[in-house]
């Protein structure tokens, strides 16, 4: 698997959405994808319209009485990119918490203890 | 619309709706009821092959104990919202659930058939109770483990 980003899962609605859709249900319901999402259903609506328009996410809908029920699941190609997208953020998490690290760990040099802290180079706060 | 490159707690954000999504997925009361009846359908076949007149077959029960399965697992996909793959050990976290429900299943039929066989009817029925019993709890045990890999993420196939 290839760790890249993927413009259209990038915005952090549709990340959610196919997030959730790729955690392992196999179908996930309109309802519980909005709750779960924590968004509103005209959002999940445009959004879900937007990823299935790219072959993304399957829809299926059906009604059970007189309710309309919507399912959604990932595709193989969307499962593929999400994936992708997915190990892309994690290697940006944690890069950015090996920076964090750097800087928590940088000591000030002799004669620098009046001074604010800095986070030095590796090279420098090594020695 | 908001940019997961200026909101780093993106991922954190994703497991917290993946935790609320596992969530979702609690048997209702009528899911173990079922999956009670369910077994205990399986577990008389040894006692309806024995007792029932020459004739009466066991095939239609086993018909009703997988329609049954079948209703149940739509059920449950219609009250959680979450339809989860009916293969049995897709889910790693569920597996050893899994696995302690077909050796249950089987340990359960030999023993009551061996119980019968000898006359021991109490005992068998006995037996057959203790099963469905652990059955619906291996159930749940593995209702948890799908919960905990939609949790993590890793019940994608």
């Amino acid at each position: 698997m290839t760790a890249r980003p993927d413009p259209l899962i990038h915005p952090i609605t549709r990340l959610s959405i196919c997030g959730l859709l790729a955690a392992g249900a196999d179908w996930v319901e309109f309802a519980a994808l909005r709750d779960a999402a924590g968004i509103s259903d005209s959002v999940l609506s445009k959004q879900s319209r937007v990823l299935e328009d790219a072959g993304y996410v399957e829809v299926r809908k059906g009604a059970i009485g007189r309710r309309p029920r919507t399912w959604f699941r990932l595709t193989a190609e969307g499962r593929q990119a999400v994936r992708g997208h997915l190990a892309w953020l994690a290697q940006m998490e944690e890069a950015v918490s090996a920076g964090t690290r750097d800087i928590q760990q940088a000591r000030p040099l002799p004669g620098d203890r009046d001074q604010p802290r800095h986070a030095l180079p590796p090279l420098l706060g090594s020695t | 619309m908001r940019d997961v490159a200026r909101d780093p707690a993106a991922l954190e954000r994703l497991r917290v709706q993946r935790s609320r999504l596992a969530d979702r997925l609690q048997p209702p009361w009528w899911y173990l009821t079922g999956i009670a009846i369910l077994w205990a359908l399986a577990f008389a076949c040894p006692f309806t092959s024995r007792y029932l007149p020459q004739g009466v077959r066991t095939w239609p029960i086993l018909v009703a104990a997988v329609a049954i399965a079948c209703l149940l697992h739509w059920g449950l996909a219609r009250a959680t919202g979450i339809a989860v793959d009916t293969r049995m050990f897709r889910y790693p976290s569920g597996r050893p659930a899994g696995i302690a429900i077909i050796v249950v299943g089987v340990a359960a039929l030999v023993t009551e058939t061996f119980l019968i066989d000898r006359g021991l009817l109490v005992a068998a029925i006995a037996v057959a109770a203790l099963a469905v019993a652990a059955q619906v709890a291996a159930q749940q045990a593995q209702l948890r483990g799908i919960r905990q890999d939609l949790r993590a993420g890793g019940g994608a196939p």
